[in-house]
C-alpha cells in the first residue's frame, strides 16, 4: 500500500508534457502574441486513377494577441499540369474564446473561420477550401490536455462556392458539408526537459471526416504521424493520410505530408 | 566641489527605496512543450529592467532577476506569460522592505500601487521578505476561487484595481 501511495505521488508530482501540435488540424490553443510563423505543407497524394498530385501550401501565421490569430495561405499544385501552377489562397483566422489552466491540465475553446479562393476545375465531391474549393469553412475547436496526452476535437461546416466564373460549382453536387475531427497527440522524447535545445519527438494519430448535407455521403479518414521540434522553434511534421472508408468520389486521399515551420518570437512590437 | 555634488548625485540615484524588488519566481500553467515555454521565456525577456531568466523546463518555473533600481510592475509579468497564451499560476517576488508592519488589511506602497496583506499574522518585515501575490491572474483559478470565498474580511480583495495583495512566505 505503502508503495502504491509513494508511486501515486511520484506520477503526480512529475511535470505533464503533452504535445497540442497537431499536424492534420489546428489546436484550440493559438500561438504566441507578436510572434510570426512560417509553415510550408508539402502533400505528396496518390491519384485514384494513379500518378501522384504535389501540393505546395506556403503559409504565414501571426499570433495578433492571447486570444486572436491569423494566417494566410497560399495554394499551388501539380494535379492539372505538368509543373507546379498556383490555385488559390485563403485567410483564416481563430479566436480562443476559452481557457481553464490549471499546474497540471488546461482545456482550451476557439471558434475558427476561413475563406479560400481557388481558380482550379472541380474534380471531386469532397469540399476542401484548403487547395480544392473556394468558399468557406466555420468552427469551434475543444483541446484538453489530460495528463500525458492532449486530445482535441472539432467541428465545422464547410461550404463550397464556385471556383471562379471558369470552374462554377456543379449544381447537381452538395455545395455544404459537416465535418469533424478527432486528435491525440504524445511527448515520446525526451523524458525530462533539460533545455530549450533538446529536440522533442511527438505521435499523433488523427481521425478526420466529412459528411456531405443533402445527399449525405461522407468520408473518415485515419492520419497518423511524427513530429521533430528543434531547438523549439521549428518543426519537422511527417504524416501519413489514409482513407478508412468513403462513400464519395475523391480525387486523391491518401498520401504523405511533410510540414516545416518556424516560429520567430517577438517579431511585433 | 564638483566632486562632492557628483558624489552627492551618485548617493542619491543608489539610495534604495523604501520598498525595492530584486527577483521574481515564477510558475506558469498550461505550458505543454518546450515551445510553449520558450515562447513564455522570450515574452518575459522583454519585459524592461529584466537582467536574467533561469528557467526550470520541468516544473515550467521561470526566475527573474532584475537590474538593481528597476520599478518593477508585477502586472508586467502576468500580462506577458498570457501573451505568450499561457497563466501564472504562482508568483513570489523578493521584496526588500524597512520596518514594514504587515497585518492583515495594512498595506505599503511600491511603484505607485498599493501592496495589501491577506492571510497575515501579524508581524514586523525587514530585509528581503518573499511575498506571494494572491489576486486573480496570479494564482490558479482554483485556489482564487477558494481564496474569494474567505474574502470577506478582506474588503479590497477583488475590487481594487490598482493594488495588489500578498502574502509573506
Amino acid at each position: 500500500m505503502k508503495y502504491i501511495m509513494i508511486i501515486c505521488c511520484v506520477c503526480c508530482m512529475q511535470q505533464i508534457q503533452a504535445q497540442e501540435l497537431f499536424v492534420f488540424t489546428e489546436p484550440a490553443s493559438n500561438m504566441p502574441s507578436k510572434s510570426l510563423g512560417i509553415r510550408t505543407m508539402n502533400g505528396f497524394m496518390s491519384r485514384q486513377t494513379g500518378g501522384t498530385n504535389y501540393h505546395l501550401m506556403p503559409e504565414l501565421m501571426w499570433g495578433i494577441n492571447k486570444k486572436w490569430m491569423a494566417h494566410a495561405q497560399g495554394f499551388f499544385s501539380s494535379r492539372n499540369t505538368s509543373g507546379l501552377q498556383i490555385d488559390g489562397a485563403s485567410v483564416y483566422a481563430k479566436y480562443r474564446f476559452y481557457s481553464a489552466d490549471d499546474l497540471h491540465s488546461h482545456f482550451r475553446m476557439a471558434a475558427y473561420g476561413r475563406f479560400s479562393m481557388n481558380k482550379s476545375p472541380i474534380m471531386q465531391q469532397e469540399i476542401e477550401t484548403m487547395g480544392f474549393n473556394s468558399g468557406y469553412e466555420l468552427g469551434i475547436i475543444a483541446t484538453q490536455l489530460l495528463h500525458k496526452v492532449a486530445i482535441s476535437s472539432s467541428v465545422s461546416f464547410e461550404k463550397a462556392l464556385d471556383n471562379g466564373s471558369a470552374n462554377k460549382f456543379p449544381i447537381s453536387e452538395a455545395d455544404h458539408a459537416f465535418n469533424y475531427t478527432l486528435s491525440a497527440g504524445k511527448l515520446m522524447l525526451p523524458k525530462s526537459y533539460s533545455t530549450y535545445s533538446q529536440t522533442n519527438l511527438n505521435v499523433m494519430v488523427e481521425l478526420l471526416g466529412q459528411r456531405l448535407n443533402g445527399n449525405g455521403k461522407s468520408y473518415l479518414d485515419i492520419a497518423p504521424s511524427v513530429q521533430l521540434i528543434i531547438n523549439s522553434q521549428a518543426r519537422i511534421d511527417i504524416g501519413y493520410r489514409k482513407e478508412l472508408y468513403s462513400t464519395m468520389q475523391r480525387m486523391a486521399p491518401n498520401g504523405v505530408i511533410l510540414k516545416l515551420e518556424y516560429t520567430l518570437f517577438n517579431v511585433f512590437k | 566641489m564638483k566632486n562632492i555634488i557628483k558624489f552627492i548625485i551618485a548617493l542619491l540615484i543608489i539610495v534604495p527605496a523604501q520598498a525595492q524588488i530584486s527577483k521574481a519566481e515564477l510558475i506558469a500553467t498550461g505550458l505543454t512543450c518546450s515551445m510553449c515555454s520558450k515562447a513564455t521565456y522570450k515574452q518575459l525577456q522583454s519585459i524592461p529592467g529584466v537582467e536574467k531568466i533561469t528557467t526550470d523546463l520541468n516544473s515550467s518555473s521561470f526566475i527573474i532577476q532584475y537590474k538593481p533600481g528597476t520599478a518593477v510592475n508585477v502586472a508586467d509579468i502576468r500580462k506577458k506569460v498570457q501573451d505568450a497564451g499561457f497563466s501564472v499560476g504562482s508568483l513570489v517576488v523578493d521584496m526588500n522592505l524597512k520596518n514594514v508592519a504587515a497585518a492583515n488589511n495594512s498595506s505599503f506602497s511600491y511603484n505607485n500601487s498599493s501592496f495589501i496583506f491577506v492571510e497575515t499574522t501579524a508581524k514586523s518585515l525587514h530585509g528581503i521578505v518573499k511575498l506571494k501575490l494572491l489576486d486573480k491572474g496570479f494564482i490558479t483559478d482554483k485556489e482564487f476561487k477558494q481564496l474569494s470565498k474567505n474574502a470577506k474580511q478582506y474588503p479590497s480583495y477583488n475590487s481594487q484595481v490598482n493594488a495588489f495583495h500578498v502574502k509573506p512566505i
